[in-house]
């Protein structure tokens, strides 16, 4: 995985629909407005189809990775940090 | 790195994608184990009743079907309006339309003249008032407030979701509550309602003709209140190095199993697989409802603990989610539907190697869960049910009850959403 460790993470772990894309809007647009990436953990599946088309939305790109057994990362990165 | 483009349509393929594929592990193992207990119940209620064991397959397929689809009547409503995403919307509109032609042919067969006065037994039509506009009010409000419906929270339990337990418990305190109350709305509203079942003025074919023509217009309302906002979005998966092979054709056997249970189903397979479950149920005994059941555990238990709910008027002359009585025992039909969607969701999520114990985050969540039950089950007693009884089944028994319960839950689910926007 090519994820940059130093990248922020949100983890809404425990957390069910609608919060995780909630508070991975907020992250986005009020916490770090414009963020080159932003790496978001969650074990509540049905956030992984909430999660990308709002980031989209916000012009960043999307990547799902499975950390293991029900729980995954999704890194949420700028157009200039997609080609890696 | 091999990598994976997914469009916003296929996103359901995700999961699957990215889980990685050793052939066995503590998940198969377990899974298997859960597949013999669930055959081990079936042998069991087939030498009980002869209705125990249909129910049983009813209720683990339902289990099986929202587990493998994420099928959630919450995300239905509330993501119309959080996020103008309709894909839930549409696949509960597709399980309604299936559920409708298949209920009006077994309705059809029973009572072959819809205009004669006499009603299908069982069908969900139901006293239409202002009980059912209020309980689907506090319904819509409650389930949005919990994150999820009764029969979602019953699924929910069985994927390890701590907060599902804590929003069945409020359910059974809410309609614990409602048949505290029950006589008084009995008498002063639920008695005068009338019934009103579209057949009767419409015959079969026309009542059929309006329901899919309502939903077809929902169906363009829903797409043009999304206006197309997720069209052609697509994002990498990159596929994990434990799952660098690329999967196998989905006709081989594997490939089979992969599709049933390892990749999830879109919500529109999920809905139509639904009303299956459903129109099965009906031609066998009756239609789909879990809160009726419930009702009955949080009447029992109160009886137990010294306080017992006493008679509740009319409720014999009511088809659906009323509480059924079995004298002498605590284990009946509906018993077997409520447990098996627990235990079919529990398997198919070991299967899906998705199980695991999720906390809430904080105590804030659980008095969420808690009260978002409670308020769900008051609107649940006093609507006469829930997104499945006064919804998924009785909008296609053709009763109009389930248009009122419907537009009342979404005003609910509205305010519910409002609601959430300012509590994070």
């Amino acid at each position: 995985m090519a994820t940059t460790s130093e990248a922020p993470v949100l983890d809404v772990r425990g957390e069910i629909c609608p919060y995780p894309m909630l508070r991975t809007n907020r992250e986005l647009d009020d916490v770090r407005p414009g963020v080159a990436e932003l790496r978001v953990i969650t074990d509540h599946p049905p956030a992984l189809s909430t999660i990308p088309p709002e980031a989209m939305k916000r012009g960043y790109g999307c990547e799902i990775s499975e950390r293991r057994s029900g729980e995954w990362e999704i890194r949420i990165f700028s157009a200039e940090g997609a080609a890696d | 790195m091999l990598r994976k483009l997914v469009g916003y349509d296929n996103i359901s393929r995700v999961t699957a994608l990215l889980a990685p594929r050793r052939t066995v592990d503590r998940f198969t193992v377990a899974g298997l184990l859960a597949i013999a207990g669930l055959a081990a119940v079936y042998l069991f209620a087939l030498r009980v009743d002869a209705a125990w064991p249909v129910f049983w397959v009813a209720g683990v397929a339902f289990g099986i079907v929202s587990q493998r689809s994420r099928f959630c009547f919450v995300a239905g409503f509330r993501d119309l309006f959080l996020m103008r995403q309709g894909r839930m919307m549409r696949g509960i509109l597709a399980g309604l339309a299936a559920g409708s032609i298949g209920f009006a042919m077994i309705m059809a067969t029973v009572v072959p003249n819809a205009g004669s006065g006499v009603l299908p037994a069982d069908a969900h039509i139901l006293p239409l008032g202002i009980a059912t506009v209020f309980g689907g009010l506090l319904f819509g409000f409650g389930m949005v407030l919990s994150g999820g419906c009764v029969s979602g929270s019953l699924y929910r339990m069985g994927e390890g979701y701590v907060g599902s337990w804590i929003a069945i418990a409020g359910v059974l305190l809410g309609l614990y509550g409602l048949n505290r109350t029950w006589n008084w709305w009995w008498d002063h509203q639920i008695s005068s309602d009338r019934i009103s079942w579209l057949p009767t003025d419409l015959t079969y074919t026309g009542a059929v003709a309006v329901t899919l023509a309502l939903f077809a217009l929902a169906f363009f309302a829903v797409s043009w209140w999304e206006r197309g906002a997720f069209r052609g979005m697509s994002f990498v998966v990159p596929v994990t190095s434990a799952s660098a092979a690329p999967p196998p054709p989905s006709t081989s056997p594997s490939g089979l199993w992969r599709r049933l249970f390892r990749e999830e189903w879109t919500p529109l397979a999920g809905g139509l697989a639904l009303a299956a479950v459903n129109i099965v149920l009906f031609i066998r005994y009756r239609p789909l409802g879990v809160v009726g059941e419930l009702s009955r555990w949080s009447a029992d238990l109160g009886a137990t603990l010294g306080a017992g709910v006493g008679e509740l008027k009319g409720i014999s002359d009511i088809p659906g989610c009323v509480p059924q009585f079995v004298e002498g025992t605590w284990f009946t039909d509906a018993f077997m539907l409520n447990v098996g969607i627990v235990a079919g969701a529990f398997t198919a999520a070991l299967l899906a190697r998705e199980f695991r114990p999720r906390v809430p985050r904080g105590p804030r969540r659980y008095v969420q869960s808690l009260a978002g039950g409670l308020v769900m089950g008051y609107g649940a007693g006093l609507g006469l049910g829930c997104t499945l009884g006064a919804f998924f089944s009785a909008i296609p028994s053709l009763a109009l009850n389930g248009w009122f319960y419907a537009a009342a839950l979404a005003v609910g689910a509205y305010a519910g959403t409002a609601f959430i926007r300012r509590f994070p």
